[in-house]
This record gives structure tokens, C-alpha cells and sequence, in this order.
């Protein structure tokens, strides 16, 4: 059992607190749920619209083909009747209206009007629904209440979700939230930002809870701010994230570099969206993906992770920040739009296994070493006020940290940082660094937020396997070689313009990847997407 | 503790005779009795340079320190605090480093007022890439990027960090130690953004200021109201940073006045994070989204 819905309306109206609203209360009455937004880059008027699909199966991808239409504006219902499914029904204002005007309330309680209506045709029971909007809108919800209630009594019964009995209320997040509680799990201290779509909702995340959770968030001047002052306090012994998005990461480039000569730990979070430059401001994309294994002067190690979603931004952000604190590097979390502010359900949330350790020494020499060159590369981590003289260095330096300029000390210094690779390549194998999923045998690549898609249309192409690639960089190349020679066909799947992966891949393994299917016009897959690109391969 | 205490081993790459030297020795000086007047503790003392000929002054000061990139002092500075609000953070720029690179940054931190000292070593030439014209040189100047005279007026940047709303603003000379030293002294003291202007001519690149600043410098008198904004102003406006005619150069004090810090906007921001030891309550930080 399937239904998709869709809210509608002008920004402002309030369709993206709606759909999460609905969403929510399907996922505790045991419900899996997908939520999709879709917006344009302004404040008020245009067209927003959020897409949900409800199911008693596991979901994680939208559709444009709707049970349901909740227009908030007329506009939603001249847009989107098209692809209404036959016998599927449409609420808009000629419901809303009389009872918004009966209340004598304002134009936003259309919106509870349309929730009460909605659940009453499914035969939810009203208190659940009421309770649910206490919870989200507070004590003062008089109005919100009565309005969804108007709504309720409005409505008809027409039919009824049937759900096993053993349905557990499910957990029901997004990409964001999932990196936000990752982020906290391993220990965030500092999170700095400068806003910019998709990566300002995790600024706004933890700055919320920043009191609860005992972090600090700070909106430093801009990016170039951000990331020099994250390396300030990562210097200062802090387990230290910036975010951005394209644009944003562009500036961060140079600060990039500098993490990687003073070997001071940093976790990037980018959110991607389509670009050159401002791009599509508001839409998804995965064209950053070269920009982030290739940003920054000169030659140094980083992670470059890419969740697929919201579970697994969870478990890659704390391996993130396991990672960049043990190596001393910067690893940065790969997302977009779509993951980012997608909502997703799951039976439970897992965490990572690995331990949030700072990496630092409890009781360092006095004659400490801030680039003592080791076995590993790793030089043990101290930090200002434990005593001993730390230091860190942008220009090539030797092992206390003072500025060199001799060749000997110049390779040393350069072998040292790149001797990690070796154990950090091992260290990442045991991390699931690429996930398959089904049987067949030819071969679907890609990673990130297309995951969702890809695996909702995996049952109806029993011949195809999916070979997710969680970890771009290192990449692991030995396994992703063997999958591919193994398949008959191989496909390569990228919200890009190019297939940047194919590239990547090509790279590492030699191997040449001629099938692709891209999208680029700022949306993310669907399965019927997919499925109909894949029938002209 | 004695200045020689800071010493490290590196050679002094400066050029024979540069007054970073003078700087240097100023700044040895002030941290030394700084810490046996039991006012700062070594250990949480923390210097972050930007790259120029100041930035050598990393490797010659035996203490905890970051040499950041150019232009970005001051947010490695805001970090390090936000970071263990417990260090004393020093930072030194060059003039361009600060002026041109970086001025957005500069701009903020006189806003933001962080418990951070920003030294400027203004030697109005881009030294260490051969002297070329930067933000504080005067209009006229000729160099080999700028055949045909600098064009525009320098920034006055002592107006500019009144006008932020500075803290503490004061400027020394480098071929001035003891007054430096006690500037020095009283901006790592002062609780806020403490900015110094200091004075440090260039002998290869910039070489009439020397002369000129010799014979013009002199020490901002007694009966000056640091309190009183207008009359910092107004003192701050005495010298244009140009060499047309004589003209009388102020050191010392301008302005001093007390505002909450930035630190302090953050109820959570106590101790230094990595003595924290944090206890992960899965289920508390899942809760919501059940």
C-alpha cells in the first residue's frame, strides 16, 4: 500500500511545515515515509511544493504522480492536476476557505484545515493528530486545533492504511539531522558556518541546540572566516566543523590546504548544489564532486565521504570526525539538497561504533614535537595550555614546527604527511566503504542522495545490482574494479551533467565507464527517471 | 622569567638592522614581566602570524604558536579563543597582511571584541615580495607593480579601528622599545580587542621613513582622554601616514574603553572544549525524531 501526496503554495504559506507534519504523523503511526521539497530561491510568492510517499514498505524517493493534492494556492492545483492519479482527490480552498473565514483566523490555517481533512480520510483517530500538533506547535495551538478538527468533521472516511500489527513508530529525519546528530554522537564542540543553501539548515540545527548539547555555534564574516577560525580552535584542541556549499567551499579552498600543512583536524560538511557559481540556489545537484577531491594547492590526504541517507550521514559523520582527529587531515562530508532536506524513516537510528577520542595526549613531554615523524606518520596530538610548546605551521617546517626551507626536511615533511595513507586505507576498509545491493548482473554505480531512487527501483530490475560508493576518497579502488569486471553491463548513475564518478573511477582502475545516466536540471531521481533511462541503454 | 627565556634557536632571517628586531625585543620584554607580575601564564600564551616579513617573528618567540596564511590572523586568533577561552592570544599581521588581504576580517574583530591583541607591523610595503605598495602606503609611491604611483590615499587604520569600535587602539614606533613594551603590556592586559599600530620602517623597500619617523614620532601626552572617542579621532588624524611635509606622528594610546567581550555571548563557553569529557546519550539526542 502506496500513496503519494502533494502540498502546494506560495513560500510563506506554510506547505514544508505541513508535509513534515503529515509525514511525522504516518511515521508514528508505523508508516515509512518519504518527504521531497521543492522551492525556489525566494521568501514569499513563487511556487513551493513538498511531495510525501507513505507506504507500509520501506521508502526513499519521491514520485510526481499523486493520491492527493493540498493546494494551498491555486497555482498548485493549475501545476500539478496533470498528474493527479486516477480517482485521486484534490483539497484546495473551496474546502479551506469557509472554515478559515467560520474561525476568522489567518490564511495559514488552510493548512490545518487541509491535515484535518486528510487524516480523516485515511480514519486516523483525531487525538493522535491533535496531540501531535501540541507537540509540534506548541501549548498555544488553540486555533491550529480547531481548525484541524473543522477539517476532520469536514471529511469522509474513505479508506483505511492497513498496517501489520507490529508496526513500530518509525524515526523520521532528514539528511541534515542525521549529520547534525552524527556531528554531536563524535563529539562536536565548535560548528562554525557561513549560511548557504542546502548547508545553512545544519547551522541552524546545532545552533539550537547548542545549549543542550554544550557546542558552540558561531556565523563568522564569511567562509574564508570560517575555516581559519575552525583551524584557530581545532589548534586549541576542538573537535571543529565548518559547512557550506559550492560556493562557499570555494573560498574555503586555501584554508583547506593550510588543514592539511598543519595537520590540524577538520571535518567539511558540503552541500551541494548545481553550479558554476550561484547555480540553482535552491535545487540538487552532485557537480561538486572533482571540487571536492581536487580543492585546496599542493598535494595532501584527505576523506572525501558521501552518505546515501539519513542513517548513514549519521554514521559517516562520526567516522568523519573519527577519522580527521586520528590522521590529523581534513575530511570532508559530501551531500546536497536532496539528501540534506529530504525526510526519511527508519526502524531505529544506529550510531557509529567507533569511539568519539579527541586524539590528543593526556600528559605530553615538555620537549614535545608538534610533527614528530612516526611509524604511521600520526605525530601524537597536544595542545596549547597542557604545558609543553605547540605549534603549527602553514609553511613546510621540521618536527617542532619551526619554518624550514631545506630539501631534506622539505621530503621528510611531505613522506611523513603521506605515510598515513597506507594505514588510513586500511583503517577505511574495515568501514563499509562500498555497500551492494541486490543480484543481478549488471551493475548500477553511484553514490549520495541518489541512493534513495536507485534503491526503490532495484526490485523491478531484478538483473541489475547497485554498487554504492560510500567512501570517494581513498576510493576503494581494488573492489570497485572487481564489481565492474564481473558485470555484464555496467551503468554509472550521477545528478551531474558529466558523470564526474566515471571519471574518478577511470582514474583509479583504468576502467571505462560508457553507460550513464545524468540529470541535471536541479531535481533528483525518481525510480520512473531511472527506469526510463535505463530502457535506452 | 627573563626576555632571553623566549628565545628559540632559529636564525633571524630579517635584514640587518630591520626594526622587527626592535619589535621583537619589545615583545619579549612585555610577555617576561608580564608573567612576573603573575599577569599571564606562558603555558596559555598563544601567538598566531599571517606570512610577511613579520610572520618570521613565529620562529623566534619560544611559544605556543600558529604561522596561518596571509591575511587570516585574526579568525585563527577568533578561533583559538572560541576554542580555549583560558589563552592569551597574540596576534602580529603585517600591514598589507591586515590591510589588504585581510580587512574584512580586521573590520569584524574591532566589532566582535574578542579578549585578542592584534599587532600590526606597519612597514606601508609589501617587503618580503620585493616592496610593492600595499593599503597603508602613502599616494605617490613607486614601485615595480605600481610604476605609475600608487593613486589612491592610504587607510588611516588607527581611524578605521576607532570607527569599528576598537577596544584599545594604540600605536608605537619599533625603534621605540620601552614605550612599545609598556603598549604591549597594557593591550595583552586590556580585556577586549586591543589593537597596536606599530610603527616598523622599512630600510630596504620604504627607506625615508626611518629618517622621518625619527625625527617625528613623539608620545601622545599626558593630558589626552583615552575615554573620549572624538578627541581619539581627532588625535588619530594628526598623521595621514604620508611624507608630503613634516607633519608630527602620535604614539601611544588613543582610545580605551570596555564592552562586553565576544566570549562572554556564550554561556557555554567556560573551559577549554578538550577537557571536556563527553558522556553521548544516544536515545536523549534521537528522541525528537521518534
Amino acid at each position: 500500500m502506496e500513496k503519494i501526496i502533494l502540498i502546494g503554495g506560495e513560500a510563506g504559506l506554510g506547505s514544508a511545515v505541513t508535509s513534515h507534519f503529515i509525514g511525522r504523523i504516518f511515521a508514528s503511526l508505523g508508516y515509512y515515509v518519504f518527504n521531497y521539497r521543492d522551492y525556489p530561491s525566494l521568501i514569499r510568492g513563487g511556487h513551493n511544493f513538498n511531495i510525501l510517499k507513505i507506504s507500509d514498505k520501506p521508502v526513499y524517493s519521491h514520485e510526481y504522480h499523486y493520491d492527493f493534492i493540498l493546494a494551498l494556492d491555486q497555482k498548485t492545483i493549475d501545476i500539478h492536476k496533470k498528474d493527479l492519479k486516477k480517482g485521486g482527490c484534490v483539497y484546495g480552498a473551496k474546502e479551506t476557505e469557509p472554515i478559515v473565514q467560520k474561525l476568522q483566523g489567518p490564511k495559514i490555517l488552510a493548512n490545518d484545515v487541509l491535515i484535518g481533512l486528510l487524516f480523516k480520510h485515511f480514519g486516523v483517530a483525531l487525538n493522535v493528530i491533535l496531540t501531535t500538533a501540541e507537540k509540534v506547535f506548541g501549548k498555544n495551538a488553540d486555533l491550529i486545533k480547531k481548525a484541524i478538527q473543522e477539517g476532520y468533521q469536514l471529511g469522509c472516511e474513505k479508506e483505511k492504511f492497513s498496517l501489520k500489527a507490529n508496526s513500530k513508530p518509525k524515526y523520521f529525519i532528514s539528511g541534515t539531522e542525521g549529520m547534525g546528530i552524527g556531528a554531536i554522537a563524535a563529539g562536536l564542540d565548535v560548528y562554525l558556518a557561513y549560511p548557504m543553501t542546502p548547508a545553512t539548515s545544519l547551522l541552524i540545527f546545532l545552533a539550537k541546540k547548542q545549549i543542550e548539547h554544550n557546542v558552540l555555534v558561531f556565523q563568522p564574516e564569511n567562509e574564508i572566516a570560517v575555516v581559519n577560525a575552525a583551524l584557530g580552535a581545532s589548534f586549541a584542541g576542538v573537535k571543529a566543523m565548518v559547512g557550506t556549499s559550492g560556493g562557499g567551499f570555494a573560498l574555503m579552498a586555501e584554508g583547506l590546504s593550510l588543514a592539511a600543512m598543519t595537520e590540524l583536524p577538520l571535518v567539511i560538511y558540503l552541500g551541494q548544489r548545481p553550479a558554476p557559481a550561484t547555480g540553482l540556489a535552491t535545487q540538487t545537484g552532485q557537480g561538486d564532486l572533482k571540487f571536492a577531491l581536487n580543492a585546496g594547492h599542493g598535494e595532501f590526504l584527505r576523506v572525501v565521504l558521501s552518505p546515501g541517507d539519513a542513517q548513514e550521514a549519521v554514521i559517516r559523520t562520526q567516522e568523519a570526525f573519527y577519522l580527521s582527529n586520528k590522521y590529523r587531515i581534513p575530511v570532508i562530508l559530501l551531500s546536497d539538497k536532496h539528501l540534506a532536506e529530504s525526510n526519511y524513516t527508519f526502524d531505529k537510528i544506529e550510531k557509529s561504533a567507533l569511539a568519539a577520542n579527541r586524539f590528543i595526549l593526556e600528559n605530553p613531554l615538555q620537549d614535545y614535537k608538534s610533527y614528530k615523524t612516526t611509524p604511521n606518520g600520526i605525530s601524537p596530538r597536544a595542545v596549547p595550555g597542557q604545558g609543553p610548546v605547540v605549534r603549527a605551521n602553514s609553511y613546510e617546517h621540521n618536527d617542532y614546527g619551526y619554518t624550514i626551507e631545506d630539501p631534506v626536511w622539505g621530503v621528510k615533511m611531505q613522506d611523513k604527511r603521506f605515510k598515513k595513507l597506507d594505514f588510513l586505507k586500511k583503517e577505511i576498509d574495515k568501514l563499509n566503504p562500498i555497500s551492494i545491493y541486490g543480484k543481478g548482473s549488471n551493475l548500477l554505480i553511484s553514490h549520495g542522495s541518489t541512493k534513495g531512487a536507485i534503491i526503490d527501483a532495484l526490485p523491478q530490475m531484478k538483473n541489475f545490482r547497485f554498487l554504492q560508493i560510500s567512501y570517494l576518497k581513498p576510493l576503494p579502488a581494488e573492489i570497485i574494479s572487481k564489481e565492474i569486471k564481473k558485470s555484464k553491463k555496467v551503468v554509472l548513475v550521477e545528478n551531474s551533467a558529466t558523470g564526474s564518478l566515471a571519471d574518478v573511477i577511470k582514474e583509479e582502475t583504468g576502467i571505462t565507464i560508457k553507460n550513464k545516466i545524468l540529470r541535471y536540471d536541479g531535481r533528483p531521481f525518481t525510480t520512473e527517471f531511472l527506469m526510463d533511462k535505463l530502457k535506452k541503454i | 622569567m627573563t626576555p632571553q627565556d623566549l628565545n628559540t634557536k632559529e636564525a633571524n632571517t630579517w635584514c640587518p638592522g630591520c626594526p622587527n628586531s626592535g619589535i621583537l625585543n619589545s615583545v619579549k620584554e612585555a610577555l617576561s614581566e608580564l608573567v612576573n607580575e603573575g599577569k599571564l601564564s606562558i603555558k596559555n600564551t598563544a601567538l598566531v602570524t599571517g606570512i610577511g616579513c613579520h610572520g618570521k617573528i613565529f620562529d623566534y618567540l619560544n611559544l605556543n604558536g600558529f604561522n596561518g596564511l596571509h591575511g587570516r590572523v585574526l579568525p585563527v586568533c577568533l578561533g583559538m579563543k572560541l576554542g580555549n577561552p583560558d589563552l592569551t592570544v597574540i596576534g602580529f599581521g603585517g600591514d598589507g597582511d591586515t590591510f589588504d588581504e585581510g580587512v574584512s576580517h580586521f573590520v569584524h574583530a574591532c566589532r566582535y571584541n574578542a579578549d585578542i591583541t592584534m599587532m600590526v607591523h606597519t612597514n606601508q610595503v609589501f617587503a618580503l615580495t620585493t616592496g610593492q605598495a600595499n593599503a597603508i602606503t602613502e599616494k605617490g609611491f613607486i614601485d615595480g607593480s605600481t610604476p605609475l604611483g600608487q593613486g589612491e590615499k592610504p587607510i588611516n587604520s588607527i581611524v578605521l579601528a576607532l570607527e569599528l569600535g576598537a577596544t584599545f587602539v594604540a600605536r608605537g614606533y619599533a625603534l621605540q622599545g620601552p614605550h612599545l613594551k609598556t603598549l604591549i603590556k597594557k593591550a595583552i592586559a586590556h580585556k577586549g580587542f586591543s589593537f597596536i599600530d606599530i610603527l616598523q620602517p622599512c630600510i630596504v623597500y620604504h627607506k625615508y621613513s626611518m629618517p622621518y619617523l625619527n625625527k617625528n614620532v613623539y608620545q601622545i601626552e599626558e593630558t589626552h582622554d583615552v575615554g573620549n572617542l572624538n578627541q581619539a579621532l581627532e588625535k588619530a588624524r594628526e598623521w595621514d601616514y604620508s611624507y608630503e611635509k613634516d607633519t608630527k606622528v602620535p604614539a601611544g594610546i588613543f582610545y580605551e574603553t570596555t564592552r562586553p567581550t565576544f566570549e562572554s555571548q556564550w554561556p557555554q563557553l567556560k573551559t577549554p572544549w578538550y577537557t571536556i569529557d563527553r558522556k553521548i546519550d544516544w536515545s536523549k539526542i534521537t528522541k525528537e525524531f521518534l
